[in-house]
């Protein structure tokens, strides 16, 4: 804001063809309340795609300005909350940034610093000199490789921006303008996880509202191994994962002598349009229960394996049954995707997103009996 | 999403989400009227609701949800796609509203013809899996059954019975599952809950039922197994019972007819508890519905009768014997009722097949047996009232509606009376049943035979005989004695049981004997019985149906012997009775007089018209003198059984078969009974009122006898009536008697057998004796100390004896003018001194009297020369009957006589005195009719007065 009455320079960045891209609508992360609800909308890119506009410089006033040059650059990066950790481990990465985050004016959200800047392209835009009058730069990023899809989670953030920086012998002028990335997938991708956990055949059992996070506290997430560089390709899959037929998923879970269900669905993996259909068998209810909820939980992880925190949100949260079966029940499930705003399947050094369908029943006594199951989501076009 | 606290409440909520809704709808908001449509619905996750409340707001929302659609299909293709919009609304996140909605929206899809339909439909229906609550699971299926109505594939009816099937089954799972929800106290109010619901349940087989329409094959091979398997499967108690009546009443009698066995299979695998009967009862309605119709549209077709070729009772009787062996714990309480009802089919279906009948009693008999006599208790004997008198039976044997209900009773009568000889068995469990209720029983089946007979009675009076003949179908026939036996056996316990009020008689077996006693002494004297005056009753209709079918075969000399048969038959189960037989032999004995008329007529005509047949004849008159034997043997039944409390009867029976053979011309038989007559007499009539009255019977009969006179057998009977009167007790008697007895000797002309006053000239006459009798009476009279009696009874004398001389010449008759002046004058004299006695009471009563003595000349105008005695007054008469009673006569009510007690004590001295009156009255009219009798006759002139 204050840069308004100092900055000699106006920037303005505008892509090729802004207005008829596709935009998606993001909640900023305002810090008063009051704009909670305040979305902005993001241009979409996607993958390999490449990046072009214009810079148009204005120099307020007619007056001269003097620059050693002016440079346009694409970032990538991912940020973390700072207090985090696990920032510290990174915290040389991070300092690579620092001048670009600090100096940044536009950022909604200052708590998060970049922990890794996966993606830095620039180059110079015109040679140090004067600017005298308003001056318009055409800029391209050809084929640029965009390795992750953009996130906003509760602790980490994806972001991709331009930025355009006028160096000059006192304080950099610069502005940048953010965009949004959208991964396509055509076949499943990096379902890392085991896609369910098959040992624990036990219902889990909070009472109340226990669910979230209490219980997957002590599931070791997946280790992730090997070089940061190694994270530069999507993980290589074991073959029977990565094969485009899917599996179904198929459950068999109870609680001794009182409840006995099997359910059922039809994937494990779903790209985000998709409708995740199934069902549940009723084996053995000695429950009474109230009704059924199939809830989808998205858990962000984020920091390194020694301390990463770990953060539940549900996503959907959808009634399939009401009043208690009697034995031989079939309930049918069928949740369509496409109109939830959800996040696929996320996976790098500092944090992974993964999903998890629920299966909550509550008895009528207010218990709550949920069993979770991992399924991998992921965008297609 | 919560919904609201009230029911009150919550169909404002809904309201008001409706107009809201439709607000939106008007300018084309759909996302939000669907919001709000939303809402709407969540009133019906509230599970505190009672299924009538929730009827309640199910009946509001969905009329909204009517409009919804209607929109919907009106918008269709501009503003939306419902195949969009399918998918959409499935976002909702609670399942109930959002099923509600997903049906509003895929039926109104179904409206179009490019939709589709099946997988929709299949959708919904799978979907509908996801409310598994029983009440609001059962109202949505059975919204999504109201709102597919109209809109099933046209051309797949497979399909849509499964569809329907389909959700038949799981509303039935729901409903059955409603009962085991909750705590176990609540149980009660769960059924009826439930028994709210039910019809939701049912809808679906109405549904069923007119998606079916006439594709039976569908009907037996998958629709039937799998309602039944389902009604089956659920062993719920309120489902099997409401779901098999719900079968029974929508589809066809022509699917039942078929399926019959089916059916009947399944009631053997049903919860326990389910009452068989009802179920089948139904069924059983359902098919003679089917009969009635049938023969109402083609009375006469048989090809109409197509199905009557299947054995339909047998089917049941099949079933019934597995039932009786599958569930021997079935209680009589459910069996009979049971039985009743394949008793109604096969009297509709069978109506002329007693075998069936016999069958189900003889399975009745053998449950009953199995049961242990003893243990009928009191709970099942109104079952087996009902089963034996068949009060649940619409018994409309004659099927056509036209039958009038004359028709229908008499169809009644055949019908009980058929099965009274054709079905042993029905004897057997009425035997088995306690005396009371037998009796009940046995007043109903005599009732119904009785009952019709009497209208039938009257039927035929004002119609000719023609007529009659051609009205024979309806009457009852008996046909041999096999079937008076079993009616004789089925009447047994009134026959051998005292009557008596039924409800006195209720103490058991063993008591009824000591009661029987008890009785028997109390009650000599006779009383009205109706059971025993049935019986008479019962046994003059046997004879007479058995002669109607005579008169109509025209065969009469068969069937006298057969008749005799019959009549013996029923002598010899009447006899029985005990004490009874006096109620019901005398109808037994009236029934021989009658064969033996009619014997005595064959005979007649025999030896009229075939006078050489010699061995028929006299097969014939051995057989008249038999029948006399019997009778004589009743008589002595009687006497035998009742001692002394009736031998009043049994004298009049033993006379009038003695004028009875006299008239057949049977002298010896008629002197045997007389001499029993006089026997009773000698040894049994103790009271002299009675003595009297008997000897006068004996006298009047003797008096027309014709057929005595050989032997002497007239002239020792006459002499012997004579001697007892004079030997009676009582003078005023033996006087009466005696002059009565003189007629004995002046036998007079019977015109009915050919006899005339002058040209027949073998009267038995004696004149002598006559005279003898006569003066004999006098001397009686004479010698009486009351004056008044003296009087009377010379007066009464003289009357005799102008008898005499009118009647026969003086030679003759030895009753002389001479004879007749001095016994006037006698009277005379005797009157005076009653006067003269008279009149010194009345000096001193004359006030009171006054009035009665100054009447003469009024009396004279009333008195009636004819009559024998009496007393006129201004209202009362006082007159002495032929026995010596005193009778009143009351004259203002015209002639009706009131019988006043036999001697005016207790009327007051007013009518005490009056009598005194009487003899001169008396003397009065005599003279007066000896003067009368001067015009006429010469011989009068000389007579004095």
């Amino acid at each position: 804001m204050s840069i308004f009455f100092k900055s000699p320079i106006d920037i303005e960045i505008l892509f090729d063809n802004e207005e008829s891209r596709k935009h998606v609508d993001i909640a900023s992360r305002s810090s008063s309340s009051s704009y909670k609800s305040m979305k902005e909308s993001l241009p979409v890119y996607e993958d390999g795609e490449s990046l072009g506009g214009i810079v148009t410089l204005r120099v307020r006033d007619g007056k001269k300005v003097d620059h050693l040059g002016i440079k346009v650059s694409v970032i990538g990066s991912i940020d973390m909350i700072k207090s985090h950790g696990s920032g510290n481990s990174s915290s040389k990465k991070s300092t690579s940034s620092t001048s670009s985050s600090t100096s940044n004016n536009g950022s909604s959200d200052i708590r998060k610093n970049s922990v890794d800047q996966f993606l830095c392209q620039s180059y110079d835009l015109c040679p140090a000199g004067e600017l005298q009058h308003s001056q318009s730069f055409p800029f391209l990023f050809r084929d640029l490789s965009k390795r992750y899809e953009s996130y906003k989670g509760k602790n980490v953030d994806v972001a991709y921006f331009v930025k355009v920086t006028v160096m000059r012998k006192s304080t950099d002028i610069s502005k940048i303008k953010k965009l949004w990335v959208y991964l396509y997938n055509s076949i499943a991708t990096a379902p890392n996880a085991l896609s369910t956990n098959g040992p624990q055949a036990n219902f889990n059992s909070a009472s109340a509202d226990g669910e979230d996070g209490a219980s997957n506290k002590n599931d070791a997430t997946p280790k992730k191994d090997g070089p940061v560089e190694a994270a530069d390709d999507n993980q290589v899959l074991p073959a029977p994962h990565s094969t485009n037929e899917p599996k179904p998923v198929k459950l068999d879970i109870g609680i001794e002598n009182c409840l006995h269900i099997e359910f059922e669905y039809a994937k494990s993996q779903y790209s985000l349009k998709e409708v995740i259909v199934g069902r549940i068998y009723f084996l053995l209810t000695r429950l009474r229960i109230k009704h059924m909820e199939l809830s989808l939980i998205t858990r962000e992880s984020s920091g390194l394996q020694t301390s990463n925190v770990l953060t539940d949100s549900t996503a959907i949260r959808y009634e399939i049954m009401d009043g208690s079966p009697v034995k031989g029940e079939t309930i049918p499930i069928r949740l369509f995707l496409s109109g939830y705003d959800l996040t696929p399947n996320v996976s790098c050094n500092y944090f992974n997103v993964k999903n998890y369908l629920s299966l909550v029943i509550i008895d009528e006594d207010g218990r709550r009996y949920f069993k979770q199951s991992e399924i991998t989501l992921y965008r297609t076009r | 999403m919560a919904y609201a606290d009230t029911p009150e409440n919550a169909i404002s909520v809904i309201k008001q989400r409706t107009a809201l809704m439709n607000r939106c709808l008007s300018q084309h908001k759909l996302m939000e009227s669907l919001q709000h449509t939303s809402i709407m619905l969540t009133e019906l996750r509230n599970p505190n609701l009672s299924p009538k409340k929730y009827y309640e707001l199910y009946v509001v929302v969905f009329d909204s949800l009517t409009n919804l659609s209607t929109y919907l299909i009106e918008n269709h293709p501009q503003n939306h796609h419902l195949a969009d919009l399918y998918e959409l609304v499935q976002y909702t996140g609670n399942v109930v509203p959002r099923l509600y909605l997903m049906i509003t929206v895929g039926t109104s899809y179904l409206a179009f013809n490019d939709a589709p339909k099946m997988e929709i439909l299949k959708d919904m229906i799978e979907m509908c899996r996801g409310v598994q609550n029983p009440t609001r699971g059962l109202f949505l299926r059975y919204y999504l059954s109201q709102r597919t109505k109209e809109l099933l594939p046209e051309d797949d009816s497979l399909f849509n019975s499964q569809f329907i099937m389909n959700n038949f089954i799981e509303m039935n799972k729901l409903w059955v599952r409603l009962q085991h929800q909750g705590p176990l106290r609540e149980r009660e109010s769960r059924t009826r809950e439930r028994k709210e619901l039910q019809i939701l349940v049912g809808s679906q087989l109405v549904r069923l039922s007119q998606i079916i329409d006439d594709n039976f094959q569908m009907y037996r091979q998958d629709i039937l197994p799998t309602i039944l398997e389902q009604v089956i499967q659920c062993r719920d108690l309120v489902s099997q019972e409401y779901l098999l009546d719900v079968i029974c009443q929508v589809f066809t009698d022509e699917f039942h007819l078929k399926t019959l066995d089916t059916l009947l299979q399944t009631t053997l695998h049903l919860n326990p508890d389910v009452s068989i009967n009802k179920i089948v009862l139904t069924l059983v309605d359902r098919l003679n519905d089917y009969i009635t119709r049938q023969q109402e549209e083609e009375p006469n077709a048989t090809a109409a009768n197509a199905y009557l070729d299947m054995d339909v009772f047998g089917t049941f009787w099949d079933y019934l014997t597995l039932l009786n062996h599958e569930r021997p714990d079935l209680s009589l309480q459910q069996f009979i009722p049971l039985i009743e009802s394949i008793i109604v089919l096969s009297l509709k279906w069978y109506p002329e097949n007693f075998e069936n009948l016999n069958k189900l009693f003889e399975l009745v008999l053998q449950k009953t047996k199995d049961y242990g006599q003893k243990n009928i208790s009191l709970e099942s004997e109104h079952l087996f009232l009902n089963l034996l008198s068949f009060q649940n039976n619409k018994l409309q044997m004659s099927s056509s509606s036209t039958a009038s209900s004359n028709q229908s009773i008499i169809s009644k009568k055949h019908f009980i009376f058929q099965l009274i000889s054709k079905c042993q068995a029905y004897k057997s469990i009425l035997a088995l049943q306690n005396i009371t209720l037998q009796k009940k029983v046995v007043n109903k089946i005599l009732d119904i035979l009785m009952d019709a007979d009497t209208e039938e009675l009257t039927d035929n009076e004002p119609e000719s005989k023609l007529h009659a003949s051609s009205r024979d179908k309806f009457h009852l026939v008996i046909e041999n004695k096999l079937q008076v036996q079993r009616l004789l056996s089925i009447c047994e316990p009134l026959i051998i049981s005292r009557s008596g009020p039924p409800t006195n008689a209720t103490s058991s077996e063993t008591n009824i004997d000591e009661v029987f006693f008890n009785r028997h002494d109390e009650e000599e004297s006779w009383t009205l019985d109706p059971i025993q005056e049935k019986l008479a009753h019962l046994i003059h209709w046997i004879m007479n149906t058995t002669s109607r079918k005579q008169t109509e075969e025209s065969r009469i000399q068969f069937s006298l012997e057969s008749q005799l048969e019959i009549l013996l038959l029923i002598k010899s189960s009447f006899i029985k009775g005990g004490i009874n037989v006096k109620y019901t032999f005398p109808a037994i004995i009236t029934n021989f007089w009658k064969l033996i008329r009619k014997c005595h007529m064959i005979l007649q005509y025999l030896l009229k018209k075939r006078a050489d047949n010699k061995t028929l004849s006299s097969h014939y008159s051995n057989l008249l003198k038999q029948m006399f034997k019997f009778v004589s043997r009743c008589i002595n039944d009687i006497f035998n059984s009742c001692n002394n409390s009736c031998t009043d009867l049994i004298l009049k029976l033993n006379l009038q078969c003695a004028t009875l053979a006299d008239q057949l011309q049977l002298g010896e038989i008629s002197y045997d009974f007389f001499s029993q007559a006089f026997t009773i007499f000698e040894e049994s009539l103790s009271d002299s009122k009675t003595q009297l009255q008997a000897l006068i019977y004996i006298a009047q009969s003797l008096q027309k006898t014709r057929s005595l006179y050989k032997e002497t057998y007239y002239d020792s009977l006459i002499v012997r009536c004579t001697l007892h009167g004079s030997k009676l007790l009582k003078k005023q008697d033996q006087c009466r008697a005696v002059y009565l007895c003189s007629h004995l000797w002046w036998a007079t002309e019977i015109s009915n057998i050919g006899e005339e006053e002058g040209i027949t000239d073998n009267f038995f006459r004696d004149g002598k004796r006559v005279l003898e009798c006569l003066q004999r009476s006098l001397r009686v009279a004479d010698s009486i100390m009351d004056n008044e009696q003296s009087c009377e009874l010379m007066i009464e004398i003289l009357n005799r004896c102008l008898y005499y001389f009118i009647h026969g010449d003086e030679a003759e008759t030895h009753i002389s003018m001479k004879y007749i002046n001095g016994l006037i004058e006698l009277i005379k004299t005797n009157l005076k001194s009653l006067k003269l006695e008279d009149n010194s009471t009345s000096m001193m009563t004359n006030s009171m009297n006054d009035l009665h003595i100054t009447g003469d000349s009024n009396i004279k105008s009333n008195v009636n020369p004819e009559d024998g005695s009496g007393i006129a007054d201004k209202d009362t008469n006082v007159a002495v009957g032929s026995d010596g009673t005193y009778i009143q006569l009351n004259t203002l009510n015209g002639s009706s006589t009131i019988i006043h007690g036999i001697v005016a004590t207790a009327s007051g001295s007013k009518l005490l005195h009056q009598l005194k009156y009487i003899p001169i009255h008396h003397f009065q009219r005599t003279c007066e009719y000896i003067e009368g009798q001067r015009e006429v006759d010469d011989r009068f002139k000389v007579i004095y007065v």
